[in-house]
């Protein structure tokens, strides 16, 4: 059952809600949604699960840019509607043609929607009916590939007729404990697949259909190729994943796609089903860090997989594709300089698709993970598609424009990151402001924890240092010099101890002797390490620190996102209270070494929804800063 | 390098076309096509000029959730219409105040901005500062005690913010949803403000030493802090949003932007 539809502003104001439905929703979906999904840069993903005591809801949405609209769709999660995108894009359509931004109720609209609900039924289940997992398709292609409803649709038919007899009607169960972990880990939506072998089968013959389709529908060879890798990429995943799968499918898939992509060339086929493999251990990892945090959308993690390949891949037919290039080149300028007079109708996906990939080149350059570049601009698609553009713009200026709005919003904090503010407020309270530092290895905990000692120290804050780190032999000796040198107490206690017990007597002790701060250090710890990942849970959840700080590197790339996510989630998973303490900020190092590359700060904004606390930019402990964000945008789209 | 000799060629071609066109004009009419061009040029300099001086823009600025956008369409239709979600974008207006739409004579159309509270979009905030005639924060009066700090927050950036001090932007601080008997009134709330504010003053002078985001400090060293140490002036009123009593702060919009 549907719980409500609702159409509003951009502005915030309720234009319609199904009177019929009626039902008042529990808790504030619509709200949250807003709030943590679409205002975070998030709005490319599929759908939203909103949990409220007696209700999970999940929320699915749509734009109309030009128009400054949002139609929220709100329904039970238990009941998989499969007819609600249907429903929204038909309630757009019809929505849009009505709408007058001087008018504020639309109360004829009551009718026209009991309609368009009783045809989006019908269509469901005939096609239910028909095939079930027909309908299944059509929903993934939906969310997945194409904005236009029917050409998703006619994907989808044929997608049911050549795919296979084991889907579970909506691919998303396999994954559901996962994606409501995600919910706590990061408020983001997740709907998406289970990277099992048994989903493998019914994808791979689906997608190898839609090739087809898209061909005669003359859907250009991007999609298509993309969608090949899809298919590889499915195929090496499920070779890792799920061993009884027989590897003989996936591959079997893969030559016949491409042989009819007519570049039979058999060594380069070998050639990426070799990288696959080699690079199981890395590709797992991001699939596993895609399948828990990003469930949204199985079409993220492809493409992601597959650009390596595909760069690959372009490297080896420039020949063929550089014949038509400068002729696509020149057409193009004379018609955008056509359309920056004009001003142009309406902007789709093709005309931005350009722009976009242009600047997520621009993102990579300066270090920002890819996947995260990507989804940025999805979601900078998503708030521009439909708009008209303005007369005399130009569509990479407007692109430009909306991605650094979009880059303001991520890196401005969404919580106070004043310190000294909440110490003041520990000390009213007559209690011990602790903060952790986390971190995997080398990347400077001790250093920059030395450096908030000094800061705070500057700032008549009584600060006292807990070497916790008793896994390092030397650890806690490397601390001891920098307290000398501050005249910092230090609590120490050899390395034999559990350090969450460490942790626990320098906090009684702190509380003795007056500290205002304790600053904790923990041992260095790759993400993986699951002991030590545990002694860490164990820790914070034990002393419930007031500041969980994640001390990463400025210069790492791509492993920003996995080494945040996973520290994120293991200490979810491994928590032993049922509302885990994740990372509450992040404190990147060594910001002076790393010139114009600081996509670092951007990623791990973005994954964690945590802001950088401080920024450490040398050697001497006066070297600590705070983000400038503006500068830092500034940087990013230069 | 031809190709450029060329176009010059071509230009100066057409420049001894077009002399021998103008001296064809009698000279009185060229006299005045260019007197009628000097005047349009300065005609729009002075309009310009004029919407400078006199800016007509009241800001709604507070937290998410404290009602500015239902504020916003009370002031404008004087409906809240069938209520709000979270904003996503400012909402802005030119208009005759609806309380006023009754009245004889021609008024001045004012212009509201409500400004979203979602952090993430209080950058926005700084585009409509320096038009402003005078900017309202809404605080919730009836969610107040867990928004304090919060609010605080805000509020102190605002009121540090270069644009404001200097321009001494008028303040109001309207506590909206007075309608339901559990509110603050506006004198507990105005007092926990200055007493949250006081303490952010140690702390924000001690991070601005790493970084420069506020760039001026606020009231008087070693004096307690209160609103009245503000260079601009800074009065409360009480307001309801859902019910439409909103004549204080119809009042204070009409006393910075007269009609
Ligand atoms: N009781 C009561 N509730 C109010 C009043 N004004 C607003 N509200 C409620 O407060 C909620 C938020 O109001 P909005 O106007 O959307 O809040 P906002 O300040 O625009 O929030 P953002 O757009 O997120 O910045 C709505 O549910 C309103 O019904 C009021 O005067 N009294
Ligand atoms: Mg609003």
């Amino acid at each position: 059952m549907l719980e409500q539809l609702l159409i509003f502003t951009r502005g915030g104001l309720i234009l319609w809600s199904c009177k019929e439905l009626g039902n008042a929703l529990k808790g504030s979906p619509i709200d949250t949604l807003i709030r943590s999904c679409l205002l975070e840069e998030r709005s490319g993903a599929a759908s939203y699960n909103y949990d409220a005591p007696g209700a999970s809801y999940s929320l699915k949405w749509i734009f109309h840019n030009d128009l400054g609209l949002v139609f929220v769709a709100v329904y039970q999660r238990i009941l998989h509607l499969l007819y609600v995108e249907d429903l929204l894009a038909a309630v757009k359509r019809e929505f849009s043609q009505v709408y007058d931004p001087s008018r504020m109720v639309y109360r004829d609209f009551d009718e026209v929607f009991k309609q368009l609900k009783i045809e989006a039924e019908a269509r469901a289940e005939d096609l239910k009916k028909s095939n079930p997992v027909v309908v299944n398709g059509n929903r993934k292609s939906q969310v997945t590939w194409k904005g236009d409803g029917s050409e998703g649709k006619k994907n989808g038919a044929g997608g049911g007729g050549g795919g296979g007899l084991k889907n579970d009607g909506d691919g998303k169960n396999g994954i559901k404990s996962e994606s409501d972990r995600f919910v706590v880990a990061n408020g983001n939506s997740a709907n998406g697949n289970n990277n099992n072998g048994s989903n493998l089968k019914s994808n791979g013959g689906n997608v190898s259909v839609n090739d087809k389709d898209n061909d005669s529908l003359n859907n250009g060879a991007f999609d298509v190729n993309r969608l090949q890798k899809k298919v590889r990429n499915k195929g090496g995943n499920g070779k890792k994943t799920d061993s009884v799968v027989s590897k003989a499918e996936p591959k079997k898939l893969v030559k016949k796609n491409r042989v009819w992509d007519e570049k039979p060339k058999e060594t380069k086929l070998d050639f990426t089903d070799k990288v696959d493999v080699d690079r199981d251990a890395d590709l797992d990892r991001k699939v596993d860090y895609l399948a828990k945090e990003q469930g949204e959308s199985m079409m993220d993690k492809d493409e992601i997989l597959s650009s390596d390949s595909e760069d690959e891949e372009e490297d080896g037919d420039d020949a063929g594709k550089n014949s038509n290039k400068p002729d696509a080149k020149k057409k193009g300028w004379f018609s955008s300089m056509f359309q920056s007079i004009a001003g142009k109708a309406n902007l789709e996906k093709s005309d931005l698709e350009p722009a976009l990939k242009a600047l997520k080149d621009r993102l990579m350059t300066k270090n920002v993970a890819e996947e995260i570049a990507e989804k940025l601009c999805e979601s900078v698609a998503a708030s521009l598609e439909g708009k008209k553009l303005a007369s005399f713009t130009r569509i990479s200026s407007t692109v430009h424009t909306a991605m650094e709005e979009a880059l303001v919003r991520i890196l401005t904090p969404r919580r106070s990151i004043d310190i000294l503010r909440d110490v003041h407020a520990a000390k009213e309270q007559r209690k011990p402001y602790v903060v952790v530092f986390v971190g995997v290895n080398g990347v400077g905990k001790s250093t920059n924890l030395a450096k908030v000692a000094y800061w705070l120290q500057q700032h008549n804050v009584n600060v006292m240092m807990a070497a916790c780190d008793t896994f390092r032999s030397g650890a806690v000796e490397q601390l001891r010099t920098h307290a000398r040198r501050l005249q910092i107490p230090i609590f120490e206690k050899g390395y034999e101890k559990d350090p969450a017990i460490v942790a626990k007597e320098a906090i009684q002790e702190a509380s003795r002797n007056g500290s205002d701060v304790v600053l904790v250090d923990t041992a260095g710890r790759m993400q993986d390490n699951e002991p030590l990942m545990r002694a860490l849970s164990k820790l914070i959840y034990l002393n419930n620190p007031d500041l969980v700080l994640f001390v990463g590197e400025a210069l790492v790339g791509n492993d920003a996102v996995d080494q945040l996510s996973k520290f994120n989630q293991k200490l979810a998973d491994l928590a032993s209270s049922p509302t885990p303490r994740l990372i509450d900020g992040i404190l990147l190092t060594k910001f002076d070494t790393i010139d114009d590359k600081v996509g670092a700060a951007l990623s791990m904004v973005y994954i964690s929804g945590a802001p950088v606390m401080f920024v450490g930019c040398g050697q001497s402990y006066t070297d600590l800063k705070k983000l400038n964000v503006k500068s830092i945008v500034k940087t990013l789209l230069k | 390098m031809q190709e450029l000799d060329q176009w010059k060629e071509q230009i100066s071609h057409l420049l001894n076309v077009a002399n021998d066109h103008i001296r064809e004009i009698p000279t009185d009419q060229l006299y005045a096509a260019a007197a009628i061009a000097v005047f349009t040029t300065l005609l729009l300099l002075l309009l310009r000029f004029f919407k400078r001086s006199k800016p007509n823009t009241i800001v709604l600025t507070g937290l998410s959730g404290s009602g500015k956008t239902v504020l916003f369409y009370q002031l404008r239709d004087g409906s809240t219409h069938q209520g709000t979600v979270t904003s996503m974008e400012p909402n802005e207006d030119t208009f005759i105040l609806h309380g006023e739409t009754t009245k004889k004579g021609k008024i001045k159309p004012v212009h509201i901005v409500d400004v979203p509270g979602h952090s993430r979009l209080r950058p926005k905030l700084d585009e409509y500062l320096p038009q402003a005639a005078g900017t309202v924060f809404v605080v919730d009066a009836l969610d107040f005690l867990p928004n304090c700090r919060a609010a605080s927050e805000y509020l102190y950036d605002l009121l540090t913010k270069g644009s404001v001090v200097r321009k001494k932007i008028p303040l109001l601080i309207l506590c909206n949803k007075t309608d339901k008997v559990t509110a603050h009134t506006k004198e507990f709330i105005c007092r926990q403000l200055e007493k949250e504010i006081d303490k952010l003053r140690v702390s924000r002078s001690a991070v601005s030493d790493a970084d420069v985001t506020n760039e001026f400090t606020l009231g008087v060293p070693g004096e307690p802090f209160s609103f009245k140490q503000c260079s601009n002036t800074v009065i409360t009123a009480d307001a309801s949003g859902l019910t439409g009593e909103i004549s204080q702060l119809e009042e204070f919009i009409r006393q910075h932007v007269k009609p």
